[in-house]
C-alpha cells in the first residue's frame, strides 16, 4: 500500500481545490464535498488501522527524494503513536465538517480552509523528514488564521494574529534546530537522526544537543502550549468558530506534544533527559496554573481553554518522565483530550448557537430544559475531570504513575500534579453545577434540544470516550510498542 | 561566431526591445502590441537561455561566461520580464506609453542578463549601468508628477554617485593587480588597501541593491514612482545585482581580510532597519521598499558565509524574492498605492486577494512556498559557516516581518470601508494571467526545487 498514506494526507487537498473553485451560487455544495472527502479519509485511516501490524514498527512507508541537492526526502510512515494521532485527526476533521453544516458566510472558502488545515494536521503526524514535517507544521497556520479571522468572534482580528505570530515565532527556532541537525549529520531523516550514527555525530559537537533541544522546545512548547507560552491559546479558542476550536484543541495542541515524542526525545535523548526536571516543573506549573485560572473564568469556552492548558501539562509531565508508563500516559491523554475537549467545545457551540451567550452567569439549568444537551455536556465534563471508566482517567493515571517511577522527576512534582487532578474535578463540577444544574435561566428557557445532525457528530466521540475508558488496552496496544522503542533510546544514554 | 550564439538570449531581448520601441510603424496597431511583442520575446529569451544552458567557455577573451548561476539569473530575469510585460499588455491602456515602458524593461533586463555573466570589472560596470539607466526613466515615468520627478532625480543622483564610488574602487583594484579580469584578480595578493578598494566597489552594489545603511533613496524614489515601475525596478534587476555581488565577493573575499565582516554587518543592519521601518508605512510602495531592504539583508547573510552553497542560495533567494515582490506591486499598481486602497480587495477581486496572500506568506518564508526554500538554503549555508546568532536574528525577523505583511492581508481581507470602486475598464485577462504565472512560480519554485536546480546544471552533492 505505497500510496495509502499519501492519499490519506492529500485527499483533503482535492476537497480544497474543489471547494475553492465552486461558483458562488453552488457554495452550498462545499460542505458535501468536504464531508465526502473526509468520510473517505476516515475509511482509509480505518483501513490503515485494520491492516496495521502492532509489532511491525514503522509501516506504510513512502520514501523518495524530494530535493536531492540537500537530502530532503518525501518520507512518510506510521507507528502506533502516529497512527493514533492520525486517526484522531481524521475523525475530528470529519466531525468538524459536520459540525459546520450551518456555516453560510463564504461557505466555499470556509470548507476549503478547513480541508487545507486537515492536510497539515494529517501530514504532521506521518512525516518522517524534518523539512517535510516543518512544511506540514507551518501549513496549518494560514488556514487556522483565516478560520479565526473570518469566522470568529468579536476580537477575532487580534486573536488570529496573535495565534499566527506566536506559533510562527516559536517555529522559526525549530527551523534553526532542524538546519543545525542537518549540518551536523547530513540528513533530515527522523529515523536516521535517532540512529546511533547520527547520535555520535551530534554528541561529537559539544553543547550542540542542548541548543538544538532548546530550539525544538521553543517550537513545540508554544504549540502545546506550556506555561508561560500559553497566552495565545485562550484568545484563539474563545474567538474561533466551534469547528476551529475543536481542531485547535483536539489536534493542533497535540502537534506540539507529538513533536517532543517523535523528534525531540529520540533524536536528542541526552538533552531530553538533562532537561526533564525543568520540563516537568513547567508541566506542573501548567497543570496547577491552568486549573487555577479555569476557576476564575466567566466564559465557558475560556474555562475549557484553560482546562486544556492544565491537561496538556499532564502530557508534558508524562513526556518528561521518560518512562514507558509516562509516555503511554502522555499519548493516552493526547488521544483522550482530543475526544473530550472536542466534545466539550461542540457542546458549548451548541449552547451558544441557541442562546447566543457563553457567559456562565447567563446559563443555568440546561439539564432540566434540554436534557440531552445537558446530559452530554455533563458527560463530557466528567470525562474531562478524569472519572474512572471514561477515557480521561487512563492517561492522567499513567502519566502520574510514570512520573512517580521516573528518576528524572522529583517526587514532590508528581504530588503537586496529583493535586491538579483534584482541582480539575473541582472546577469542572462547579461549572456543571452552575451551567447544567439548577433552574433554567432566561437565556436557556426557550431553546430546543439536540437535533439528529448534532447527535450524529457527538455520538462517535461519546462511544470512543467510553470504549477507551473501559478498555484501555484497545489504545495502548498500538501505542506501547512504539513507546518502548523511545524508552530504549532514552535508556541508552542513561 | 560561437560567442554570439551563446549570447542569443540577450540578442533576442535587444531585438525585441527595438521592435517594441518602434511598434508604431508595425502593420498591427494598438497600444498593447508592443507589450505583447515584448512578452513573447522575453519568454523566448528565457527558454533559449535554458536550452543553451551553462557553458565552460569564456566569451570575448574572458569577459563573459555563463555558468550555472548565470543561467539561473538569465532564465529568471527574462522569465520575470516576460510575466511583467504580459501584465503590461493587460494594463497597457491605463498606463499610457506602454511602448516605452516595454522597451525600457527589456533593455534593463538585457543589461541584467549580461551582468550575470560578467567576468571582468569593466564589463560588470558597463552592464550594470545598462541595467540601471532604463530604471531611472521608469521611476520618472510619470512626467506630470512632481513627486515622481523628485524621486527619479534622487534615484538618478544617488545611483550615479554610487557608480562613481564603485568605479573609484575598481580603479584601485586595477591599480593593484594590473588587470580587470576576475581570474586575474583572484590570484592577486592585496594589502591593507585591498579592503578599502573592495569596500568602495561593493558599496556601489549595496546602494543599487538598497542594503542598509545605503538604502535611503529607495523608499522616497519608490513612493514617488508609479507602482507599475516600482514592480519592475524593485525586483527584477535585483537578481543580476545579487549575482554581481556574488562574483565580486567570490573574487575578493578570499584575498581581502575583513570583507566577510562587512557583509555580515550590513546584513544585520539591513534586516533590523528594513523590518522595523516597514511597520509604520501606510504606502505599500514604501512598505515594500523597506521589505526589500530586509530581504537584501538575508541575502547578504548567505553571502557572508563565503561558500559556494551560500552564493548559490543567495541567487536562488533573489529569485524567490523577486517573483512575489513583483507580483505584489503589480496588484498594487492595479488597485492603488495606499494601504487603504487595498481595503476589501477580497470582495472585488477574490483571485487577486488570495494570490496576494500567497505572495506575502512566501515573503514571510512560510513553507512550502518559494521564500521558505530560499531561506532554508541561505540559512543552512550561513549556519554551516557558524553564523549562528545572525541566523537566529534573521529567523526572528522573518517572524516579525509577518506583522507588517499582515497589515496588507488585513486590508485585503478584512478592510471594511465601502468605497467608490475604481473602474478598471482597461484591465484585461492578460494581467490576471501574469499574476497567475507569478503565483504558480511562487508555489512551484519551492516544490520543484530539486528538478529545477538539476535543469540549470547544478550538480548533486
Amino acid at each position: 500500500m505505497p500510496y495509502l498514506l499519501t492519499t490519506i494526507v492529500f485527499l483533503p487537498l482535492a476537497a480544497v481545490v474543489i471547494c475553492a473553485m465552486l461558483p458562488k451560487d453552488l457554495a452550498g455544495a462545499a460542505k458535501w464535498v468536504a464531508a465526502t472527502f473526509m468520510a473517505i479519509d476516515v475509511v482509509l485511516v480505518g483501513w490503515l488501522v485494520a491492516a496495521f501490524d502492532i509489532k511491525g514498527g514503522i509501516q506504510a512507508v513512502v520514501d523518495v527524494p524530494w530535493v536531492p541537492q540537500i537530502a530532503v526526502r518525501y518520507h512518510l510512515g506510521v507507528d502506533g503513536i502516529s497512527l493514533s494521532m492520525l486517526a484522531l485527526s481524521a475523525l475530528l476533521g470529519l466531525i468538524a465538517v459536520v459540525a459546520s453544516w450551518k456555516v453560510e458566510k463564504s461557505a466555499g472558502t470556509y470548507f476549503a480552509m478547513l480541508m487545507l488545515l486537515q492536510v497539515g494536521m494529517n501530514g504532521v503526524f506521518v512525516a518522517l523528514d524534518l523539512v517535510l514535517f516543518y512544511v506540514f507544521w507551518e501549513l496549518v497556520l494560514v488556514p487556522m488564521y483565516f478560520l479565526i479571522a473570518m469566522w470568529g468572534g468579536e476580537r477575532r482580528q487580534y486573536a488570529s494574529l496573535k495565534f499566527f505570530l506566536y506559533t510562527l515565532a516559536g517555529s522559526v527556532f525549530m527551523l534553526v534546530g532542524i538546519i543545525a541537525l542537518y549540518l551536523t549529520t547530513g540528513t533530515f531523516d527522523v529515523l536516521q537522526l535517532a540512529g546511533p550514527e547520527a547520535s555520535r555525530a551530534i554528541a561529537a559537537v559539544p553543547g550542540l544537543a542542548g541548543w538544538v533541544f532548546l530550539a525544538f522546545f521553543l517550537g513545540f512548547a508554544v504549540k502545546v502550549p506550556i506555561w508561560p507560552l500559553h497566552t495565545w491559546l485562550p484568545d484563539a479558542h474563545v474567538e474561533a468558530p466551534t469547528a476551529a476550536s475543536v481542531l485547535l484543541a483536539g489536534i493542533m495542541l497535540k502537534m506540539g506534544a507529538y513533536g517532543f515524542i517523535r523528534i525531540a526525545l529520540p533524536v536528542l535523548p541526552g538533552a531530553a533527559r538533562a532537561s526533564a526536571p525543568w520540563i516537568a516543573a513547567l508541566a506542573v506549573i501548567s497543570i496547577v496554573y491552568g486549573a487555577a485560572v479555569a476557576f476564575a473564568q466567566k466564559d465557558v469556552k475560556k474555562l475549557i481553554a484553560y482546562s486544556s492548558v492544565s491537561h496538556m501539562g499532564f502530557v508534558m509531565l508524562g513526556i518528561a518522565s521518560g518512562t514507558a508508563a509516562g509516555l503511554d500516559g502522555a499519548v493516552a491523554v493526547m488521544f483522550s483530550h482530543g475526544l473530550v475537549t472536542g466534545l466539550l467545545f461542540l457542546m458549548v457551540g451548541m449552547v451558544y448557537d441557541r442562546t447566543h451567550t457563553r457567559q456562565i452567569a447567563d446559563l443555568s439549568g440546561l439539564s432540566s430544559k434540554v436534557p440531552a444537551i445537558g446530559g452530554i455536556f455533563a458527560f463530557a465534563a466528567f470525562a474531562s475531570l478524569g472519572l474512572p471508566g471514561l477515557s480521561g482517567f487512563v492517561g492522567e493515571f499513567l502519566s502520574l504513575l510514570g512520573s512517580w517511577q521516573s528518576t528524572l522527576v522529583p517526587h514532590w512534582m508528581t504530588v503537586v500534579a496529583a493535586v491538579g487532578v483534584l482541582l480539575a474535578a473541582a472546577y469542572m463540577l462547579w461549572m456543571v453545577q452552575r451551567v447544567i444544574l439548577g433552574e433554567p435561566s432566561e437565556a436557556v428557557s426557550r431553546i430546543r434540544d439536540i437535533t439528529p445532525r448534532e447527535v450524529v457528530y457527538v455520538l462517535p466521540l461519546i462511544v470512543l470516550i467510553v470504549v477507551v475508558g473501559v478498555y484501555w488496552g484497545s489504545l495502548l496496544r498500538f501505542v506501547d510498542p512504539a513507546v518502548q522503542g523511545i524508552v530504549t533510546i532514552l535508556a541508552r544514554v542513561a | 561566431m560561437r560567442s554570439y550564439m551563446l549570447m542569443t538570449p540577450e540578442l533576442v531581448m535587444l531585438a525585441t526591445a527595438l521592435l517594441a520601441m518602434f511598434a508604431d510603424v508595425l502593420p498591427v496597431r494598438g497600444r498593447r502590441v508592443a507589450a505583447w511583442i515584448g512578452a513573447a520575446g522575453a519568454a523566448a529569451a528565457a527558454i533559449i537561455a535554458l536550452i543553451v544552458g551553462p557553458g565552460a567557455v569564456t566569451l570575448f577573451g574572458g569577459m563573459l561566461r555563463f555558468d550555472s548561476i548565470a543561467v539561473l539569473a538569465r532564465v529568471a530575469t527574462a522569465g520575470l520580464t516576460a510575466a511583467y510585460l504580459l501584465w503590461l499588455a493587460g494594463n497597457g491602456a491605463s498606463i499610457g506609453r506602454a511602448r516605452e515602458a516595454t522597451a525600457l524593461a527589456l533593455l534593463a533586463a538585457m543589461g541584467g542578463m549580461l551582468m550575470s555573466g560578467a567576468r571582468d570589472l569593466v564589463v560588470l560596470f558597463l552592464t550594470m549601468e545598462a541595467a540601471t539607466m532604463p530604471a531611472y526613466v521608469l521611476i520618472g515615468f510619470d512626467r506630470g508628477d512632481e513627486r515622481g520627478m523628485e524621486g527619479a532625480l534622487k534615484y538618478f543622483l544617488l545611483s550615479m554617485v554610487s557608480s562613481l564610488v564603485m568605479l573609484y574602487g575598481m580603479a584601485f583594484l586595477y591599480g593593484m593587480s594590473g588587470t580587470t579580469v576576475f581570474d586575474g584578480l583572484r590570484v592577486t595578493t592585496f594589502g591593507a588597501l585591498g579592503l578599502i578598494a573592495a569596500v568602495l566597489t561593493i558599496v556601489g552594489l549595496f546602494t543599487k541593491l538598497s542594503a542598509a545603511p545605503f538604502h535611503y533613496w529607495s523608499p522616497d524614489a519608490y513612493a514617488g514612482a508609479p507602482a507599475f515601475s516600482v514592480a519592475f525596478v524593485s525586483s527584477v534587476p535585483k537578481i543580476a545585482g545579487v549575482v554581481a555581488l556574488v562574483r565580486i565577493v567570490g573574487v575578493l573575499g578570499p584575498q581581502v581580510r575583513g570583507l566577510a565582516g562587512i557583509l555580515l554587518a550590513v546584513a544585520v543592519i539591513s534586516m533590523v532597519i528594513g523590518n522595523l521601518a516597514a511597520f509604520p508605512q501606510k504606502d505599500v510602495r514604501r512598505l515594500m521598499a523597506y521589505s526589500g531592504v530586509a530581504h537584501v539583508g538575508y541575502i547578504l547573510l548567505a553571502l557572508a558565509a563565503g561558500t559556494p552553497a551560500g552564493s548559490l542560495a543567495a541567487v536562488l533567494y533573489a529569485v524567490a524574492y523577486a517573483v512575489p515582490s513583483m507580483a505584489v506591486m503589480l496588484i498594487v499598481a492595479e488597485e492603488g498605492p495606499a494601504l487603504d486602497d487595498l481595503d476589501g480587495l477580497l470582495s472585488r477581486r477574490p483571485f487577486a486577494a488570495w494570490a496576494m496572500l500567497v505572495f506575502l506568506i512566501s515573503l514571510v518564508g512560510v513553507p512550502p512556498l518559494a521564500g521558505f526554500f530560499g531561506k532554508l538554503y541561505m540559512f543552512s549555508a550561513a549556519l554551516a559557516a557558524d553564523l549562528v546568532w545572525p541566523v537566529v536574528l534573521a529567523l526572528v525577523f522573518s517572524a516579525v516581518s509577518a506583522g507588517f505583511y499582515f497589515g496588507i492581508v488585513r486590508a485585503v481581507f478584512f478592510g471594511q470601508r465601502p468605497r467608490a470602486v475604481r473602474v478598471h475598464g482597461s484591465r484585461n485577462r492578460a494581467a490576471d494571467v501574469a499574476i497567475a504565472i507569478c503565483l504558480l512560480a511562487t508555489v512551484l519554485i519551492g516544490l520543484l526545487a530539486g528538478p529545477l536546480l538539476s535543469a540549470m546544471g547544478f550538480a548533486l552533492p
